[in-house]
């Protein structure tokens, strides 16, 4: 166990980071918010602290205040010392010294944390002439070299890329080199794979942790994944509401929880294989045999795999709630942006009554297909029925008919309602509109569906920015369900939400579906909720449909080998078992990539 | 890129072809083109009328006419002018214009330049300082600004800026309230601006208080205003102040090899200082002589920054080329402010030195120093006026967009590297802030030409707003066209210039067009 | 607690209830209700109002409207004997609670300097607002159909727009000002007096709504991203239901604001056209009529000059700050950022002991006090600007 032996070997040495009492409040209205209180730890070199809490809970805003960065209406206060120094109350100038130097940040979204105007290459160099006594050359050799170590491909070449040039990914490294630059001794990771792709999450979690035998810092990895957690932390502290519920080892905290929030929180999590009860892909390294002994799928292939028994399932008898065939779908050229064909003749077909998960990273054109569904986005080539009717080639007018049958969730709850309109009239607005609903009717029905969601009818009135995000998403439900669709279109409806209460919604969620027995296309980017909740999984990658198949058969055996990188990316919330996965995942990236050098 | 300008560039004169078309339809009908002739009661009046609608073609309908004059007009792409003649005066509209044209772009890039560069300066310190005195006080200043009609401020100007100024410029003295009331107020000014803990407030307001006390006292007491010069003292005293700021803002002080190359660059200006001024006496100036000195000082504060080596010597030529033009804009105000007292004691300037009417005094004959000293003092109030009302929109878009830019993400991380403050707000928020600018200030320009229409009505000024009001007032509607006309196209040409300097600016854009 | 939730900073706190649905019934206030507080909240804005209302009142009830006669003796045109020498103002800092027959001085001829002024806030205020009006209605419906169709209607929309900012305002200002007040244009066979005004407004309308209508496309354009748009959409509403029941609401804060400040334009135009002659007229009057007609009486009358120009100015301030506030109000991003003076006390409350109620209620159960005091040490030192 070299992980319990890095931990126990860290223990050993002093902390270098001392927290006592450690508080933040707000100045809001005209008293006093309390953010987090009485955060208490030790941090040795070396050692990895994970944060976790839902959002609110302080977390970030507690780590911030190490380093004097709260916002300008906050206030720290306690004890923080980093190496017998008092963090707490230092005076702006020498604050400057440590931030970048002694303490150093990765955060969230690297898209708006690294400055526009300049180059990634500049934005490293800077970080490191603001600290060390260096010239510009000796800087960029210094910067390249950083670069190099968080393997960054042509790093030469990237060194002169502007931020909006690099991806998602690239940015990430970017930011962590930067944030290395100075060999800090303690590095504050705030969500830093949160608005990643899960495979290259996966990339960014495994370079940290090469890093971090490297580095020799402490790192304090604040996150609310509990996927990323098990992969990386050490020691755990769990918040809620400000303060810590729960501290421990890693082990402890995932094995043998001891508050009720942990507990609640860990069942919370989606956890991959367990909505169908096998094992799944990647959990045993003997899995990747099993894979080579059949007809090999090349990495590259664009051909949609069928498992068997992978057709449409749903009632039989009665027409299919959706049905591609050979859909090609544009987004439409708008000035001088040249179209954009966001899917590439695709077939799948959803049956009447049956849940189909459609899983894929950011820009695979999942979120296409639902939306071309409803005729937001039209299909230029092949055909796309729903409920029997033909929706390519239509015009906005004709569409209202299909617009009857499918109900549409959007992914944020926060802008999917209208702001300025009661949330009572949002919800009844489709029946206004399609079957001229007036008065005590309307308000009737508008009451039944709060019902089914669990609102309670009071709150018809109120506006949405009252609501929190679970009730916003519960609201958007009732509106979808508005006209009793036999197809309902959910694009990633939980992304937004913090676990516990996705857990609820998507609980809601399968109640609904049994009692109104609607088709749904279930759009996400989490496997693990997918599986969760659908009977078949449909995996998408560049606008193609890769692979269909019952979920069971395709979260433990998939075929196609984007399909497998992708269920081996994913973290799960057990540090033992991600262990495990992640020794698999690697030998069989090594495996693959071998074979492309070959 | 260039297709997209190019199109841009392109619409935009298809736009300006359609609107003069409309414009002189409208013209058309709201110009009396017999308004000299209404109240006349000569016998022959018939005939003057007929003779009239000869002379403006007003037989042939309105559509001919305008085709008529837009095929002169184009005859200007090929050399060949012809923009109609402005009949009530007997002038062809092209020897009208070029001196007009000259009077506004003088008047205008005067106001323009310095109402950016006050605005942006003034609107990032508001938006540092935001929610304080200061700041509120900016933000009344600039709701005053937008509030007051140019025309009367022109009117209050001519009274106060140029006439009785002139009186107190003849006897120079202000009573003791007077004096100890503009230093408080500065005082309280620069606290503000300032900012920081009480105790700094404290001295920075007690240090502004005495020094603009003690310029004040100066200045009066040793009648300076009679004899304003710089001196070497001045020049020398401005010029390292000059340097030791400039690298303060540029580089901090931290950065010693800058401070050096500045501190060098501003002795060496004074070293220059002598034999500087041997060779405006012996030599005529021009302004070509102007910029090759320039050139050459720029070049002097470059090389002294590579001298200095350093870590970036770059960086140490920047400040001490900016070090380098600041040393020659003080000699340059400096000789000509001696030329004063020959300026203010000439026949024709009878000691009443601020000018009210005109972009020259007449029969005024002199050396470089004096025409320059006699369009300077032209200048000034027109520009003030300008420059008052546009100074506002500057000042409050810099805030707004700083204070937003200052809420990024980005500034958070250029924090966490632990970079000073003033590198955070001058090197990552001021030069996002400065982005979205750049599509004002082509609006803005138009506003402001616009604006020299009343300013140069008031002032007597001859550009191009003044012959648009006479023409107007003369129903001569040819002159009317030409103004449209080039108004027009500098728009294009203000529009294009913007556009290219956000490609220029923002690397989001360079890529995507 | 749903204020407090909407006002904490950043987001970190904005799911703070998100883990309890339904059984934590939030009680809290409409959007327009919180943008309302805000308004009335902000000190500017509201003593700009009270200014302008008073201004409006005083005007109109000064000198009647129409038919009404008011109740000022004086009108604007008749004159009398001149009272004073020169026609000087018949009240003075001297004596503030005399106002006298003439309290804004007399013209050479001596008409009353208060009558005119009051007449020509009259109607550069009508100007003002039938500008305002008519820009609103120009420059949100063009701007709302470029921003929701796009494509080539929004390139032919703007192309119209670029066309009205080519030339400055003031240039077609004046020309429009020419047509309608010129001999060859009658307008129903109406009296020049009694149609100038409000065509002068309509047609500066006419000219002004160019940056409102830029401004209604690109909040339009960001709407039309927005979800709820597409979920109206998906709900079965047509384009005219999106745009008027979706879109038009959610973009009331920049036309509001923006109708706002393009009014404090509208009045200085007016004013300034009317001082070129191009706009308002004599025997009409208006405030930059009256400047116009006095100026080279600055010298001799300077009071007939500094009236006119200063309820220009108070009216031009009043509306510039009365948008000020409504920009605030609007905006979401607005946080009251309390000055460091107003904390401390809060502490110096809490840590006395007086305010241990309300530190509870911040949700500081012990120690509240000492763990202040502490801060407050800290700041001390390290307190950021």
């Amino acid at each position: 166990m070299a992980e319990t032996q890095t931990a126990a070997a860290a223990q050993s040495k002093e902390p270098i980071l001392s927290v006592r009492d450690l508080g933040v409040r707000f100045w809001v209205g005209d008293e006093w918010f309390t953010a987090s209180r009485g955060l208490t730890y030790d941090l040795r070199p070396g050692e990895v602290l994970a944060i976790v809490g839902e959002s609110g809970s302080g977390k970030s805003q507690s780590a911030m205040s190490l380093m004097g960065l709260v916002p300008r209406n906050g206030r720290a206060s306690g004890s923080a010392k980093l190496g017998g120094k008092e963090l707490i109350g230092m005076p702006e100038e020498q604050m400057q010294r440590v931030r970048g130097n002694d303490i150093s940040v990765i955060f969230q979204e690297p898209m708006t944390a690294l400055n526009p105007v300049y180059t990634a290459g500049y934005q490293i160099s800077e970080t490191l002439r603001v600290h060390n006594v260096m010239g510009p050359r000796e800087a960029k050799e210094e910067a390249l070299r950083l670069m190099r170590m968080v393997e960054i491909p042509d790093p030469e070449e990237r060194y002169n890329s502007f931020p909006h040039q690099l991806s998602g990914g690239q940015r990430q490294r970017i930011m962590i080199a930067q944030a290395l630059a100075c060999r800090p001794r303690l590095l504050i990771a705030d969500e830093p794979t949160t608005a990643l792709d899960v495979t290259v999450q996966a990339e960014i979690l495994k370079l940290m942790r090469d890093l971090r035998e490297k580095v020799d810092a402490g790192i304090i990895l604040i996150t609310h994944d509990m996927g990323v957690v098990a992969d990386m932390a050490d020691r755990i502290l769990v918040m809620k509401e400000g303060q810590v519920v729960e501290e421990g080892t890693a082990t402890q905290i995932f094995s043998s929880p001891q508050h009720p929030y942990t507990r609640q929180l860990l069942a919370a999590v989606p956890h991959l294989g367990e909505g169908s009860g096998t094992a799944a892909f990647g959990s045993e390294a003997g899995a990747l045999e099993v894979v080579e002994a059949r007809p090999e799928i090349p990495l590259e292939s664009d051909e949609t795999y069928v498992h068997p028994g992978g057709e449409a399932g749903g009632r039989a008898g009665e027409t299919p709630a959706l049905r591609l065939a050979g859909a090609c779908i544009e987004y439409p050229a708008v000035g001088r942006k040249k179209a954009f064909r966001a899917a590439h003749s695709v077939d799948l077909t959803i049956g009447a009554g049956e849940v189909v998960g459609l899983v894929g990273e950011s820009g695979s054109g999942k979120t296409t297909i639902g939306r071309s569904a409803v005729g937001l986005i039209p299909v230029v080539e092949g055909s796309l029925t729903v409920d029997g009717f033909e929706v390519a080639g239509k015009r906005n007018r004709e569409l209202r008919d299909v617009r009857k049958t499918v109900g549409f969730v959007f992914q944020d709850p926060g802008s999917s309602l209208n702001p300025r309109l009661p949330v009572g009239e949002s919800i009844g607005e489709p029946m206004l509109l399609h079957q001229g609903l007036k008065g005590a009717e309307l308000s009737r029905r508008v009451e039944e569906l709060l019902d089914a969601v669990e609102l309670p009818r009071s709150m018809r009135n109120r506006y949405p920015h009252e609501f929190s995000g679970g009730q916003r998403q519960r609201i958007g439900i009732a509106r979808a369900l508005a006209l009793r669709p036999k197809l309902l279109i959910a694009d990633e409806p939980t992304s937004a939400l913090d676990v516990s209460v996705q857990a609820k919604v998507l609980e809601l969620f399968g109640h609904l579906q049994e009692e109104y027995g609607f088709a749904c296309l279930f759009i996400s980017h989490d496997l693990a909720v997918v599986e969760r909740v659908a009977g078949r999984i449909a995996v998408m990658r560049h606008g193609h449909l890769l692979e269909v198949g019952p979920s069971a058969d395709l979260v433990a055996d998939p075929r196609h080998p984007y399909t497998q990188r992708l269920l081996a990316a994913v973290p799960v919330p057990d540090p033992v078992e991600q262990r495990r996965r992640r020794e698999a995942r690697d030998s069989m990236i090594a495996a693959t990539s071998e074979d492309l050098a070959g | 890129m260039i297709r997209f300008l190019l199109r841009r560039t392109l619409s935009t004169i298809l736009v300006l072809l359609v609107v003069t078309f409309v414009l002189y339809l409208l013209l058309n009908r709201a110009l009396d083109f017999f308004w000299d002739l209404r109240a006349s009661t000569a016998p022959n009046i018939e005939d003057l009328f007929a003779s009239r609608e000869r002379l403006l073609n007003l037989d042939s309908p309105v559509i001919v006419r305008y085709f008529q004059w837009l095929a002169g007009a184009s005859g200007c792409l090929v050399g060949a002018c012809d923009l109609g003649t402005a009949w009530y005066q007997g002038q062809e509209v092209v020897d009208q214009l070029p001196g007009a044209i000259m009077n506004t772009v003088k008047l205008v890039t005067a106001a323009t330049i310095f109402s950016i560069v006050i605005g942006i300066f003034i609107g990032l310190v508001s938006a540092i300082r935001q929610y304080s005195g200061f700041d509120y006080f900016i933000t009344f200043l600039s709701f005053l600004m937008y509030s007051l009609p140019v025309f009367w401020v022109a009117v209050l100007l001519k009274q106060y800026g140029a006439i009785e100024f002139n009186n107190f410029l003849a006897d120079p003295v202000l009573g003791w309230p007077a004096i100890i009331g503009t230093s408080v107020l500065a005082g309280l000014i620069w606290m503000g601006a300032l900012g920081g803990s009480r105790r700094r407030h404290l001295y920075s307001f007690l240090g502004a208080t005495a020094v603009t006390f003690a310029v004040i006292y100066a200045v009066l007491a040793f009648g300076w205003l009679n004899s304003p010069s710089l001196g070497i003292i001045g020049v020398s005293l401005m010029g390292l102040a000059g340097a030791v700021v400039i690298t303060y803002l540029s580089t901090g002080l931290a950065n010693r090899k800058a401070l050096w190359t500045s501190l060098t660059v501003a002795v060496i200006g004074i070293g220059l200082y002598m034999p500087l001024q041997n060779l405006f006496w012996y030599v005529e100036m021009s302004w070509l002589w102007m910029l090759l000195l320039l050139v050459v000082a720029v070049a002097i504060g470059m090389a002294v920054g590579l001298a200095f080596r350093g870590r970036d010597p770059w960086v140490s030529a920047r400040t001490g080329a900016l070090v380098a033009v600041v040393m020659a804009f003080f000699v340059f105000v400096d000789r000509v402010f001696q030329e004063w007292g020959n300026y203010n004691s000439h026949p024709a300037i009878n000691n009443r030195p601020i000018a009210t009417i005109g972009a020259a005094t007449p029969n005024l004959t002199g050396n470089f120093w004096i025409t320059n000293l006699d369009s300077f003092t032209h200048l000034l109030l027109p520009s003030i006026a300008l420059i008052l009302i546009s100074i506002a929109s500057y000042t409050r878009y810099t805030r707004g967009s700083m204070l937003e830019v200052m809420n990024q993400d980005y500034i958070r991380t250029a924090r966490a590297k632990g970079l000073p403050e003033r590198t955070v707000i001058m090197r990552h928020a001021l030069r996002n802030a400065l982005l979205p600018l750049a599509s004002v200030v082509p609006v803005d320009i138009i506003t402001m030409i616009g604006g020299a229409v009343i300013t140069e009505t008031i002032f007597g000024w001859s550009g191009m707003g003044k012959l648009f009001i006479d023409s107007m007032n003369r129903s001569e509607i040819d002159p009317i066209m030409a103004y449209i006309v080039i108004t027009g196209l500098l728009a294009v040409v203000a529009n294009l210039l913007a556009d290219f300097l956000y490609a220029v600016l923002d690397p989001r854009i360079r890529v995507n067009a | 607690m749903s204020t407090a939730h909407d006002a904490a900073p950043g987001a970190a706190f904005s799911a703070g209830a998100g883990t309890t649905t339904g059984s934590e019934a939030v009680k809290g206030l409409s959007q327009g209700a919180i943008i309302r507080a805000k308004f009335l909240h902000h000190k500017g804005a509201m003593a700009g109002l009270i200014v302008l209302a008073a201004i409006a009142a005083f005007a109109f009830s000064a000198q009647g409207v129409g038919p009404i006669p008011g109740w000022w003796i004086h009108n604007h045109t008749s004159s009398g004997t001149v009272l004073n020498p020169g026609g000087a103002p018949t009240w003075s800092l001297s004596d503030p609670f005399s106002f006298g027959a003439h309290p804004f001085g007399q013209d050479e001829i001596g008409r009353d300097n208060f009558a005119r002024v009051m007449k020509g806030v009259q109607i550069s205020l009508m100007v003002m607002v039938i500008i305002g009006v008519v820009s609103l209605v120009i420059g949100t419906t063009i701007g709302a159909l470029a921003g929701y169709y796009r494509g080539r209607l929004d390139s032919f929309l703007m192309r119209v727009t670029d066309g009205f900012i080519i030339v400055p305002t003031i240039v077609v200002g004046a020309i429009l000002g020419k047509l309608i007040g010129g001999p060859g244009f009658s307008f129903f066979g109406l009296p020049l007096s009694a149609y100038l005004a409000p065509l002068l407004g309509v047609a500066l309308g006419g000219v002004l709504w160019t940056s409102l209508a830029r401004l209604v496309r690109g909040e339009f354009l960001a709407l039309r991203e927005r979800e709820f748009v597409d979920s109206a959409r998906v709900a079965g509403a047509g384009d005219f239901r999106i745009i008027v029941k979706h879109m038009l609401p959610n973009s009331m804060g920049v036309i509001i604001v923006n109708t706002t400040l393009l009014m404090s334009q509208a009045i200085v135009l007016e004013t300034a056209l009317s001082f070129l002659g191009f706009g308002i007229r004599s025997p009409q009057i208006s405030l930059g009529q009256l400047i116009n007609e006095y100026q080279t009486a600055f010298a001799t009358r300077p009071w007939l000059f500094w009236w006119a120009g200063l309820f220009i100015i108070v009216i031009a301030l009043c509306v510039n700050f009365i948008g000020d506030g409504l920009r605030d109000a609007f905006d979401p991003r607005m946080k009251t950022i309390p000055s460091w003076r107003k904390m401390k006390r809060a502490d110096r409350r809490v840590a006395s002991g007086a305010g241990a109620e309300a530190a509870a209620a911040a949700g500081t159960e012990t120690g509240a006090a000492a763990d202040t005091a502490r801060a407050d040490d800290n700041d001390d030192k390290g307190a950021r600007h």
